[in-house]
């Protein structure tokens, strides 16, 4: 009589303690936890399926690309300041065009600050900016002619170049005497 | 007389009896409803297990498929391939704001009469693609004055021209003088097919294809 009433309250026990010891806890611990991680599992899985298809359409969009124009971009805005290179390029211009350069400086490290912090490893965002640029100060002798040739061959350089300033200084003689700052541009 | 299927006594059962049979019916009852929720309980942690075992798995296998999709990644490619979208951004936007001060000086020596010389002429690029425009020099006459002011004002390009310190020479009548003006940003924007013709012909008293220095 007494093991008829003992039995099924043991019962009643073990039974509470193995769904509030075991079921209950696993169900809203780890099994939760891993149902969330197999989500964001799933969630990472179709990312990289669209990062595939968005890296493959972007390889076929570039193929489409002379190969000569993506170089021709690099040139237009290269990855180094290479001033050296420039002030070459420059220096061969005006002689091309019938100046004669007597002082190129650097005059101002104007670095562009990016507009919008990436945290890192990230990748930059697109609202970045990329580039960064540094004035050149020039002084030239020549004709008033030989200073147009010289600044369509500037404004029409394989790198881009900003004339920001320009002064000229007449004589009687048709020489002139010019400075000049120009802004040239790099990516960084 | 009463029919004979009637009894013709009553004996009445014992209520202790009823009641026993009461008390063992919901023990039993209860019992059994115990027992069931101990096999359901054990079931369900049976299952609860078992659930835990398949979700462990299938993390697993979809842990080293994604580990797969993230080593197929080849963060040289994406670098490029960021670098290229920016070079191809900041490039727009370069050329978007590029300069081209030839633009002006063509512009400039159709407006400037022959009798008006510059000494010296100074342009500077601010920031806001403002331009700034400075100079001095010496006209033949205040009439050649007048007409480069004119055309100045009538171009609408050069804005604002100013011609201050103006000075007549009493020996040969030749006016000195100075100019500040503003230029329209459309006149140095940059163009492959860039043309500066001046808006309007005016009446001058001669133009030079190059300006005097």
């Amino acid at each position: 009589m007494i093991s008829s009433r003992i039995l099924p309250i043991f019962a009643l026990l073990v039974a509470a303690g193995i769904f509030f010891i075991y079921v209950s806890p696993t169900w809203s611990g780890p099994v939760t936890e891993i149902k969330s991680a197999i989500d964001a599992k799933e969630k990472a899985l179709a990312a990289a399926d669209a990062y595939k298809k968005q890296q493959n359409a972007l390889i076929a969009d570039r193929n489409t690309i002379d190969p000569e124009d993506l170089t021709r971009i690099a040139a237009f805005l290269p990855d180094s300041v290479d001033n050296v290179g420039l002030i070459l390029d420059l220096n061969a211009l005006a002689a091309r065009s019938g100046l004669s350069l007597s002082n190129i400086d650097v005059t101002t490290n104007s670095v562009v600050t990016p507009t919008s912090r990436s945290t890192a490893g990230a990748l930059p965002s697109k609202n970045t900016n990329m580039t960064s640029s540094i004035d050149l100060s020039l002084s030239a002798v020549g004709t008033y002619s030989a200073l147009q040739t010289f600044l369509s061959g500037v404004e029409k350089s394989a790198r881009i170049l900003d004339v920001r300033d320009i002064q000229v200084k007449g004589s009687d003689t048709g020489v002139y005497t010019f400075q000049m700052k120009i802004r040239l541009f790099w990516l960084r | 007389m009463l029919p004979p299927s009637i009894p013709t006594s009553f004996v009445p059962r014992s209520a202790g009896v009823a009641r026993r049979r009461f008390d063992f019916d919901l023990t039993s009852s209860l019992g059994f409803l115990a027992y069931i929720l101990l096999a359901v309980v054990f079931a369900l942690a049976i299952g609860v297990f078992s659930y835990e075992s398949i979700l462990t798995n299938n993390k697993n296998v979809k842990q080293a498929t994604l580990d797969k999709a993230t080593a197929a990644i080849d963060s040289a490619t994406v670098k490029n391939f960021v670098r290229l979208r920016n070079r191809l951004d900041a490039g727009y936007s370069l050329i978007e704001n590029h300069v081209a001060f030839s633009n002006f000086f063509a512009l400039f020596e159709t407006l400037i009469p022959v009798t008006v010389r510059f000494t010296s002429l100074h342009l500077a690029l601010n920031d806001t693609k403002a331009v700034r425009l400075d100079g001095s020099g010496v006209a033949k006459s205040f009439n050649a004055l007048a007409v480069a002011s004119a055309a100045f004002a009538a171009d609408g390009r050069i804005k604002d021209a100013i011609f201050p310190n103006i000075v007549v020479s009493s020996k040969d009548g030749s006016v000195s003088f100075a100019l500040t003006a503003m230029l329209d940003p459309k006149l140095i924007a940059f163009s492959p097919t860039a043309s500066a013709a001046p808006v309007s012909k005016l009446p001058q008293e001669s133009a030079s294809t190059t300006p005097t220095l």
